[in-house]
């Protein structure tokens, strides 16, 4: 019964944010301003219809209806009732679902803090988002409807929710990465209504700008917590593979980045509009390309369009609906009118533009790798091939080193032209002097230094000292720093937030060690100057799965700590999964994975030591942080 | 020069460059870093250098998991249902790895045509086959 009730209210909002998005048409039927006033009301009834629909899927997960295909595919008996209500987004349907959700927070949130605004702007913006809900509800209604009913035949139980996403970082992941994903919808509608308003201005400009910084925030923390997860979970210890669907949400990241840049110069200087425009088209093009990605599986291989021609043909229609649509109605009504204000080489004008060329070329060639193998496969009669991780990081090096420089330099320079540069001296120095400091540091505790580990430790001296130290030695009064460490709180956050992230991925690149090892009980292995010593192995049984642990001692001068890594079995899927066992430290983590028994008291264990791995994630969490509160002022503001 | 004009050649010089750069790290980085994948059966068709990089896969066979005794190595025969391959690795196998699923090995093959193999991939679910590997199986069954 609940669940026929979820299914009709996804229906409802279908039809109702059918009539929302395309109620501007009746305009021109009846040439009244009625739909003003109902557009809003309409539209939170689309969030109403949408929440309850979703609350319904989740209380059918915790009541283990089986009946439902999708529930008994992802649930169990077993599953501990958190994960039960987990479960829910654990796969393509309900992530989905999940994802119009997110979409009409976003909506709906923007009605609320526009309603006393520009009637004509807000009811198009609004039918512009409605349009995109509609189309993500008819897609999950067609085909990936997760309320389908296996009749008459019920199984008792279900199959499982996967053990690797039985985690609490990986619960919290989705909704994170999603509210990324569909916030980049609300620059999209706002471009596309001031496109049709002919309002594209610095108001425009000042609106979009929120929206897009709140997206990234969360895209990064969603991507932060995918990479935490992955490092802890998969057993590797990796916390970043290039794999397609890490890829897919690091594009549309790169993108509202470059976008929120782009934007403040638009507000600031009036330049830059038609730009602004195209990169929230391609921001929300790379977000939906995104979503279809990560759980449609369409990019391991082509034939996943064969498998499944159906969603295949729809994805396609709902892009180019979106994405060609919006091209063309750009193509006819950009601004034509230059840009008033001029600048030379030396502005900050100019360094914005270089920011924002380096992000997107950046994006369209990390892009361009992720869909390469499909290219290939459809070009060479089917051969397959995988583009390898070095791809990535020979493209990402001379990027992620320019935009650092522009980072630390940035924001000295003067919009239109820059007079002075004294500040190159001071930031040389500052730069310098932390540079040598780090780097004795760095020798001190690895004993070694490396190009890689010199580089990312100037990056970060660079960018430290532009966005902070600089400030600090600056100002003369301790009120005087205050007001601009305030002031700029959001862009010094974020942009240290990036320093931190170079310099743990510079070091942990450099400085891992790593050991496949063969231990008998009581025996020790030395990896760099750590002993782990194998001390016992026992067996025994939790809540949905049995498992294997082994008590692992590290000593370094004394003992740092014992671990126990474990090798579990689920029952209900009889699927083997290794938890590994990490003891974090300030400066590194020690990482220890069980393999599998070898011989008599004998065991295979994988051995890591991880340096500086936890900043990368910290970075991630300044980054942020720096655009939440950004994000915040400039709505307050509004 | 007018200043519009000039601010104009600015842009787009820097687009070019940077273009530029991103095409040439692009190319570079595509013809060193490509992993074509093998079948088995193609394997026996084709002669493979023993210097390339490459990626094999198939179902692993019934009761051809053959681990050495204290160590690390592993040897087992993965099968098109036409050809076989023998591969050996030396390493921590991924949980998923068992009889009758489908991997996917990155590594080199030697002189006596075993596969050296230096990454073993199986997918975390126990329902997913490598869509190469899907696709292999599905031409030859």
């Amino acid at each position: 019964m609940i669940v026929e009730i979820g299914h009709i209210f996804l229906i409802g909002a279908l039809v109702v944010s059918f009539i929302a998005g395309f109620s501007p048409l009746l305009r021109f039927l009846t040439k009244d301003n009625f739909y003003y006033m109902v557009i809003g009301p309409m539209n939170n009834l689309v969030c109403l219809f949408i929440f309850l629909s979703f609350i319904s899927l989740i209380y059918s997960f915790l009541v283990d209806d089986f009946s439902v295909a999708y529930i008994a595919n992802n649930s169990n008996t077993l599953l501990p009732t958190y994960y039960k209500f987990a479960a829910t987004w654990g796969a393509h349907e309900g992530s989905l679902l999940l994802w119009i959700f997110c979409l009409c927070l976003w909506s709906t949130t923007y009605f609320f803090i526009n309603r006393k605004k520009d009637e004509e702007f807000v009811a198009l913006t609004l039918s512009v988002l409605n349009q995109i809900i509609f189309a993500f509800i008819a897609f999950t209604i067609f085909t990936s409807n997760p309320f389908e009913r296996i009749l008459p035949v019920v199984p008792i139980e279900g199959a499982d929710l996967n053990p690797l996403l039985q985690d609490f970082a990986f619960t919290i992941h989705p909704p994170l990465l999603y509210l990324g994903y569909s916030g980049l919808a609300v620059p999209f509608a706002l471009s596309l209504s001031a496109l049709i308003s002919k309002k594209i201005d610095s108001v425009w400009a000042r609106e979009a700008r929120p929206w897009s910084l709140l997206s990234s925030g969360f895209l990064t923390l969603g991507i932060a917590l995918g990479s935490w997860w992955a490092y802890y979970e998969l057993g590797w210890g990796g916390w970043w593979f290039w794999d397609p669907v890490e890829n897919a949400a690091f594009v549309p990241w790169l993108i509202s980045v470059a976008m929120f840049h782009s934007l403040i110069v638009t507000e600031k200087r009036g330049i830059y509009k038609n730009w602004s425009i195209l990169l929230s088209i391609l921001a929300f093009a790379a977000s939906i390309l995104g979503t279809f990605l990560v759980r449609s599986g369409i990019l391991t291989s082509v034939h996943v369009f064969a498998l499944d021609p159906e969603r295949g043909v729809f994805i396609l229609a709902i892009f180019s609906y979106f994405i060609l649509g919006s091209l063309i109605f750009y193509s006819f009504l950009n601004n034509k009118l230059p840009g008033r204000s001029t600048y030379n080489l030396t502005s900050k004008e100019f360094g914005f533009l270089l920011n924002n060329i380096l992000l997107v070329i950046l994006a369209l060639s990390i892009m361009f790798g992720t869909l390469f193998p499909l290219i290939y496969e459809a070009l060479n009669d089917g051969d397959q091939i995988s583009v390898g991780a070095p791809y990535y990081e020979i493209l990402i090096l001379p990027f992620a080193l320019a935009l650092s420089i522009l980072q630390g330099a940035g924001l000295y320079l003067s919009w239109s032209s820059t007079k002075q540069f004294n500040f190159l001296n001071r930031v040389a120095i500052e730069s310098f002097s932390i540079f040598v400091i780090l780097s004795l540091l760095v020798f001190f505790i690895f004993g070694t230094l490396s190009w890689g580990t010199f580089l990312a430790i100037a990056m970060f001296s660079w960018i430290f000292s532009g966005n902070l130290v600089d400030a600090v030695y600056q100002s003369t009064q301790l009120q005087e720093l205050k007001s601009i460490l305030i002031k700029r709180f959001g862009m010094i956050s974020a942009h240290l937030g990036t320093a931190f992230l170079i310099l743990g991925v510079g070091i942990v690149t450099t400085f891992s060690l790593e050991r496949d090892v063969v231990l008998q009980k009581g025996e020790s292995y030395k990896l760099g100057s750590t002993h782990f010593i194998f001390k016992e192995i026992q067996e025994a049984k939790r809540l949905n799965y049995s498992f294997q642990s082994a008590d692992i001692e590290i000593r370094e001068e004394g003992l740092i700590d014992q671990i126990s890594p474990e090798k579990r079995n689920y029952l209900s899927s009889n699927q083997v999964m290794t938890e590994a066992a990490i003891k974090p430290t300030l400066l590194q983590d020690y990482y220890v994975t069980l393999g599998e028994q070898v011989g008599d008291g004998t065991w295979t264990f994988k051995l890591q030591i991880k340096p500086f791995i936890r900043w990368i994630w910290f970075g991630a969490i300044l980054i942020a942080l720096g655009t939440f509160v950004s994000s915040y002022r400039y709505v307050k503001r509004l | 020069m007018h200043p519009i004009r000039k601010q104009r050649l600015y842009v787009v010089l820097s687009i070019l460059l940077g273009t530029a750069v991103a095409a040439f790290l692009v190319f570079k980085g595509l013809s060193e870093n490509i992993n074509l994948f093998y079948s088995p059966s193609d394997l026996k068709k084709e002669k493979i250098s023993v210097d390339n990089q490459i990626r094999v896969g198939g179902m692993v066979k019934k009761d051809s998991i053959n681990k050495e005794n204290n160590s690390l190595r592993t040897s087992f025969v993965i099968t098109d249902f036409e050809e076989d391959l023998l591969i050996t690795y030396e390493g921590i196998l991924p949980d998923l790895f068992s009889e009758e699923a489908g991997i996917v090995a990155k590594g080199k093959i030697n002189e006596e045509g075993t596969f050296i193999a230096n990454e073993v991939l199986a997918k975390h679910d126990e329902n997913y086959m490598p869509p190469e590997v899907a696709k292999t199986l599905k031409d030859k069954k």
